[in-house]
């Protein structure tokens, strides 16, 4: 495991993919929380033909050293312009940005094409090397990419915690923030700029196609664990640098186990792909068993509510007449009948209720719970009653409210209300020691 | 092996403007009924069947704001054909790309993609961009893994963003005029739907237009016509044939119908012009550009050209009232 870090041929890339990763969950934490999550889409496939273009000015010179640093300039140089063009065609053409987005990838990337099949012709090695940038290829990346790739993750980080505050403003209000004037211009043209250099840092490990994924996925993944804004990002920054490990690791172990199968044939996975798939997986896995904002955790606080809301009015209804059959049960309360055995076997494993020759009784317990609620509903009545509601529409509030009033909101309805004896049908309320 | 087959080739050798002479005088040979189609004249046809079957559905698309939707599909068909290929492996032992394969796809890559990103959107809550996002790239980088293990082509998946005109067959222009004739029927058929649900879709649904049910059909075109155009263009460059040419269609004309006939139009030129391009730089400077490539370019540029001639006639307009 450690020979991934330490290993001179190894280290290099697994540095790269996490120094990458960082980098871009950062900056896809701003663009998420501004709603323009695909941007790094258009932004990574505007840089293509930038890489290409270096790669072509490379050639020229036939300096092969060179050639990470002329393309880096030119997928910055790109990205700019192709960040320009969308601009131009949603102020001056009048497209939608949706169109916008799609246009300037697609012209970008067809230049690109051209460009690459180019220098297919010309310089068949360097083609090579701008096929590296579709998917990305972390494993022949060298120590220079490190220092460079940490050198741009530190400003991009150095960035962020200078100007964190007026960064929050314009992430949660941004006309607010611009109102006010808490954010000088120069920092909106600032964060474009390190959104660019994120991406175009990613674009060599990552890849062109598939950028866009390592901008959203930690991003989202965060989003279901924190509301502060702090939080979001330092999460984000562990979920990107995991996946970029994880992705790296996986792209190396499965083209090694695919090179002992598949002896004759040069197969090996690219590290875009596994990067991107490790970054879904946990953002998939967050959005699902997250505890507050997760949909399995959210379906089970549904569901245990309407169990309890129902169990409830079981209760009352047993309450009422003392003892009840199970048809007159299913009468009340419109239930499907193997929900309802279940939730009254439910309630007898509960302690509230016992049953006799088919007939359902409480438990002293059970009359207490029982009576509370119908002294909360009665409660409501009153309330609702007191504030001038129609009589004879309190009821259905008051059915709602029941299920939902806490002890200390019935004490301090009571002591409103001077603790009322019978309720607006002229009913009885539960005395409060009773209940308790 | 190109060079070996483009030397065959009619339009080898030829002039720039030459090539339209030979296209004409080939054309009249044909209705004669002599000759086959020729490698240069198959890529056209199949590039001019992509603009028809791109350029129907492109204008409801961009004005529905769909169109990172389809940029979405465009990306997941990969995962689409590999199941879909997989699938039949197994069952029928064939591997050819024929029109229920790539209808099969299409079905399985749209159907995944907007269910997927619908039950983001809805159930787990997920503002829309994102999940856009994260459903595409997850389902590309899946197709791209499932298509490296068992394909087992090395070039196959550069060759899937990139396309290659130079390898298309004339199996591939049967597929291409079948979904060009799908796509024209459909925008033939519920046109009024269509236009309705385009400029204001509350209207259209107030009238009782089956809005759930056109969307889907809609989208699955949309797959079909990606699947359809991936070889010969790529999975991204199919995009530029269904945004560019309505984008500069509608630098001129305003009426929904006038736009489904122009923007065809424009692809089928760009898509002309591109191919004689690059059959004349391959022959006459030895040049091998990617057609795909140039193709998309020449709607790139042709954009700022259209944008320059509609701001003259419209000053030109101004100055005579």
């Amino acid at each position: 495991m450690f020979e991934y870090f330490t290993d001179p041929v190894l280290r290099a890339p697994t540095w790269g993919c996490m120094l990458m990763c960082l980098a871009a969950s950062l900056m896809g934490v701003l663009s998420f929380l501004n709603k323009r999550s695909l941007l790094g889409e258009g932004i990574s496939h505007a840089a293509y033909p930038g890489v290409v273009a270096g790669m072509a000015v490379c050639a020229i010179d036939a300096a092969d050293e060179g050639s990470l640093f002329f393309a880096l300039v030119g997928a910055l140089l790109f990205s700019i312009i192709g960040l320009w063009v969308i601009d131009r065609l949603e102020k001056k053409g009048k497209v939608h940005s949706d169109a916008a987005l799609c246009f300037m990838l697609a012209s970008f990337f067809g230049i690109g094409t051209l460009g690459a099949s180019f220098l297919q012709g010309a310089r068949p090695l360097m083609a090579q090397r701008v096929q590296i940038y579709l998917y990305g290829q972390a494993a022949t990346m060298t120590d220079i990419h490190i220092v460079i790739y940490a050198a741009l993750s530190a400003l991009i980080v150095m960035f962020l915690v200078i100007s964190y505050r007026p960064m929050q403003a314009l992430c949660f209000d941004r006309v607010y923030a611009q109102s006010l004037m808490i954010v000088p211009r120069y920092l909106t043209i600032a964060t474009f700029v390190l959104m660019l250099l994120s991406i175009v840092i990613g674009i060599r490990s990552v890849g062109v196609v598939l950028m866009s994924g390592m901008f959203v996925a930690p991003a989202v993944a965060a989003r279901q664990w924190t509301d502060r804004l702090s939080t979001l990002l330092w999460i984000a920054a562990i979920i990107g640098v995991a996946s970029g490990l994880l992705g790296n690791i996986l792209s190396v172990e499965a083209s090694q186990k695919l090179r002992i199968y598949f002896p004759h044939e040069r197969l090996s996975l690219p590290t875009g792909p596994m990067i991107v798939l490790t970054g879904s997986a946990i953002a998939f896995l967050s959005l699902l068993f997250a505890p507050r904002r997760g949909a399995i955790p959210r379906l089970v606080r549904i569901l245990s509510f309407r169990v309890r809301t129902v169990e409830e009015n079981i209760l009352k209804s047993v309450w009422k007449s003392k003892e009840i059959s199970l048809k007159d049960c299913r009468a009340c309360n419109h239930l499907w009948p193997p929900s309802l055995i279940f939730l009254l076997w439910r309630m007898q494993r509960q302690g509230w209720m016992t049953q006799a020759y088919r007939r359902y009784a409480l438990t002293p317990d059970g009359d207490r719970k029982a009576a509370r609620i119908v002294r909360l509903h009665r409660l409501w009545e009153v309330y609702l009653a007191d504030l001038g509601w129609p009589e004879e529409s309190v009821h259905r509030t008051a059915e709602e409210m029941e299920h939902i009033l806490t002890p200390e909101l019935e004490e301090r309805l009571a002591g409103q209300l001077h603790d009322p004896k019978l309720d607006p049908h002229a009913q009885p309320i539960p005395e409060h020691d009773v209940v308790c | 092996m190109l060079f070996a087959k483009t030397a065959l080739s009619p339009y080898w050798d030829l002039h720039f403007f030459e090539i339209f002479a030979q296209i004409g005088q080939r054309l009249l040979l044909l209705f004669q009924g002599g000759g086959i189609l020729a490698a240069d004249e198959i890529q056209i046809l199949v590039l001019g069947c992509i603009s028809i079957s791109c350029g129907v559905l492109g204008p409801v698309l961009v004005l529905k704001k769909m169109t990172m939707l389809a940029n979405s599909l465009a990306h997941t068909i990969l995962l689409g054909l590999a199941i879909s290929f997989l699938i039949s492996r197994s069952m029928f032992s064939s591997t050819g790309f024929d029109m229920p394969h790539l209808l099969f796809g299409a079905l399985i890559a749209a159907l995944l993609t907007v269910f997927s990103t619908y039950v983001l959107t809805r159930l787990f809550r997920l503002q829309e961009d994102a999940s856009i996002g994260l459903v595409f790239t997850a389902l590309f980088a899946l197709g791209i893994v499932v298509v490296t293990l068992f394909t087992r082509d090395v070039h196959l998946s550069v060759e899937v963003v990139m396309g290659n005109a130079d390898a298309l067959r004339f199996e591939d222009l049967v597929v291409a005029a079948d979904l060009a004739l799908m796509n024209g029927l459909f925008v033939l058929l519920f046109f009024w739907p269509l236009q309705m649900s385009s400029f204001d879709s509350g209207q259209s649904m107030m009238m009782g237009n089956r809005l759930n049910l056109l969307q889907p059909l809609l989208l699955f075109l949309t797959a079909a016509s990606c699947i359809g155009a991936f070889r010969a263009v790529g999975v991204l460059l199919v995009l530029s044939f269904l945004v560019g040419p309505f984008l500069i269609a509608r630098l001129f004309f305003h009426r929904l119908w006038h736009l489904l006939i122009v923007t065809p139009a424009i692809g089928i030129f760009a898509s002309l012009i591109g191919v004689a391009l690059a059959r004349h730089l391959l022959s006459v400077y030895g040049l091998a550009l990617s057609t795909g490539g140039i193709v998309s370019t020449l709607i790139a540029l042709l954009y700022p050209a259209a944008r320059i001639v509609s701001k003259f006639s419209r000053l030109k307009e101004l100055k005579s009232n």
